[in-house]
């Protein structure tokens, strides 16, 4: 992580004057792009300050000095420290100029100058000159802090509230920018780290559940059922975990209900089961004898149908649930089910009207078998 | 029997693209195969096959990028989405883009190559999942619709989708309707118009909460 001293330079690197938009040396046009304020109140701020005994003069010579014309090489060095002199100059001058006392000048400067050594920490600096550096820096703007604090506190200048309050606005209007960059910056760079965060997870996630479930596959590669039922069940895990759905929802609904019902059936039986669902309720106890009606109805398609897929669509309405449960296969002849065969009367028809529902199964023999449940919803 | 019909396979996946090549059906010749949206432009601009097969999620974008580029010079040309994305997103939003259907990639081979030739035709196809969520998106208050031709379906229309989504095919419903498979085909490629057109107030919440928009 680089600090943001370390991007101090880089931010004045990519300061630029830009001629050709600029009334004089686009000095103002360059620091506003910089900035993304309008040009017109830089020019204000330096008009303003060129009456503070010719500060504003100063700083703008400094800045037409200091910075690269756009599309430029940057100046040499020798003249990006003169620019940096003269700005410094141009401070004390208004500064000076404003009213500031002597007193309060010279610890103002002590603070500037440990604010500007805690800033530019340099690249190849050891971990103990980077101490050193911020030791020193946190000294000096704590020192001349407390000078300025004697200096406020004993009321040594008069009409010394005004003129700074103004410089202090200044201040604000040129490094406010600046310094909200820098924060939008850390953002990013926050969001970037989140995201490693998330591609680790995802990581761990494959490896726990997808690589593992592959390892198992081939070592049961005999037993096409056992392989069949592992990757429906890896699936499922996978898309709850993609895509949300029912299986991540908070709250017991009737949707996970019944995904976490009919994946049992799914596993235990060796069929593929297409859930389609519209709406979604919480769930009562009427509805949780619905989901075990579906449970059950699903297990015969899976255990006489003799085909590998069930259809169930349940549809949540205003006033009722209606589920229905489908699928292609053998289908029977409800006459030929031997009376000792309860499932259908006791597990689904008995248990729907205990509720308030009703069932009712359709079978026609080689075509398949659709039984359909529905159970009107309490007002609530 | 079927018509010939020529397809273009854009899916990244080169062993599902050998699965689907040897379960399609003698009358569809795959006459192309790409596996990006980089390769899949060109390639249907110059094959100009009758369906492309298209999958939702491709290594370099969306099949929607795929439509989104071909579908203005080629109109001919029909798409079919196939994803395993249960992601309501992935799905209306390639089926607002041009596609004319979707299904899931754990079709079987002979519902897969009835899914071209229906396309192909002009037809829509619905997978139970998706009329599921074309019912979930135009559920709602009744009254609100700007533009009722577009903006609500018809009672047939929701019997139709309800029915799909039951797991009953074009045939067992117009047996069930007492109607002809063509009426059933129609009553789908309206709903297909509306999803694609309908600009309704409900769908459009809809889609926002889904993050479609």
């Amino acid at each position: 992580m680089s600090t943001v001293g370390a991007r101090l330079p880089a931010a004045l690197a990519r300061l630029t004057r830009r001629r050709e938009e600029g009334l004089l040396g686009g000095v103002c046009a360059g620091l506003a792009r910089a900035a993304r304020v309008d040009p017109t109140l830089l020019r204000l701020v330096f008009a303003l300050l060129a009456f503070a005994g010719g500060a504003g003069l100063v700083a703008y010579a400094a800045a037409w000095i200091g910075l690269p014309d756009e599309g430029q090489a940057p100046p040499r060095r020798a003249r990006r420290w003169l620019g940096v002199a003269l700005l410094g100059v141009g401070a004390v001058v208004a500064l000076r100029s404003s009213g500031v006392a002597d007193s309060l000048l010279w610890p103002a400067a002590i603070v500037a100058a440990g604010t500007l050594l805690a800033l530019r920490q340099p690249g190849g600096a050891s971990r103990s000159q980077l101490t050193a550096r911020t030791v020193a820096a946190a000294g000096l703007v704590i020192g001349g802090s407390l000078l300025l604090l004697e200096t406020a506190t004993s009321g040594a200048s008069g009409g010394f509230l005004v003129a700074p309050a103004a410089l202090v606005v200044v201040l604000f209007l040129v490094v406010g920018p600046w310094v909200w960059r820098l924060a939008r910056e850390r953002d990013t760079e926050r969001l970037e780290r989140i995201r490693a965060q998330e591609r680790a997870d995802m990581a761990a996630r494959v490896h726990d559940s997808v690589l593992q479930t592959l390892a198992l596959i081939q070592r049961s590669a005999d037993d096409p059922r056992r392989v069949a039922a592992l990757a429906r069940r890896q699936e499922r895990e996978l898309r709850a975990w993609l895509y949300g759905g029912p299986a991540a929802g908070d709250g017991e609904t009737l949707g996970r209900a019944l995904v976490e019902s009919l994946a049992d059936v799914e596993e235990l039986h060796g069929v593929r089961v297409e859930l389609v669902q519209t709406g979604d309720v919480q769930l009562d106890e009427p509805l949780r004898a619905l989901v075990l009606a579906v449970r059950e109805a699903v297990t015969n398609a899976a255990v006489h149908a003799g085909v590998p897929e069930v259809f169930v669509f349940a549809d949540v309405g205003e006033a009722e649930v209606s589920v229905y449960v489908r699928d292609r296969g053998a289908g029977f002849d409800r006459g030929a089910v031997p009376a000792d065969r309860r499932g259908i009367v006791d597990s689904i028809e008995a248990r729907m009207t205990r509720h308030g529902g009703t069932a009712a199964v359709r079978s026609t023999p080689g075509e398949g078998t659709e039984v359909e449940l529905r159970l009107p919803l309490e007002a609530s | 029997m079927n018509p010939h019909r020529r397809l273009v396979l854009v899916e990244d996946h080169r062993l599902f693209r050998a699965g689907v090549r040897s379960e399609l059906d003698a009358s569809i010749e795959v006459v192309g195969e790409a596996a990006t949206v980089a390769e899949a432009i060109p390639m249907i601009r110059e094959l100009d096959p009758d369906v492309v097969l298209l999958d939702v999620h491709l290594p370099d974008g969306t099949g929607q990028a795929v439509i989104a580029a071909v579908a203005p010079d080629r109109p001919g040309v029909k798409f079919l989405a196939l994803s395993v994305s249960d992601a309501a997103e992935d799905v209306i939003a390639v089926i607002r883009a041009g596609a004319r259907g979707y299904v899931t990639k754990t079709i079987s081979g002979p519902e897969l190559s009835e899914a071209v030739h229906r396309v192909a035709e002009g037809d829509a196809v619905f997978s139970p999942r998706l009329a599921g969520f074309v019912l979930d998106a135009f559920r709602g208050v009744e009254g609100v619709a700007s533009d009722p031709e577009l903006d609500l379906l018809t009672a047939r229309e929701r019997e139709v989708l309800q029915l799909i989504a039951r797991g009953y095919l074009y045939k067992e419903i117009a047996a069930q309707l007492h109607l002809s498979v063509k009426t059933i085909e129609s009553h789908v490629s309206a709903v297909l118009r509306k999803l694609q057109l309908s600009s309704r107030h409900q769908l459009t919440r809809w889609a926002v909460e889904r993050r479609l928009i």
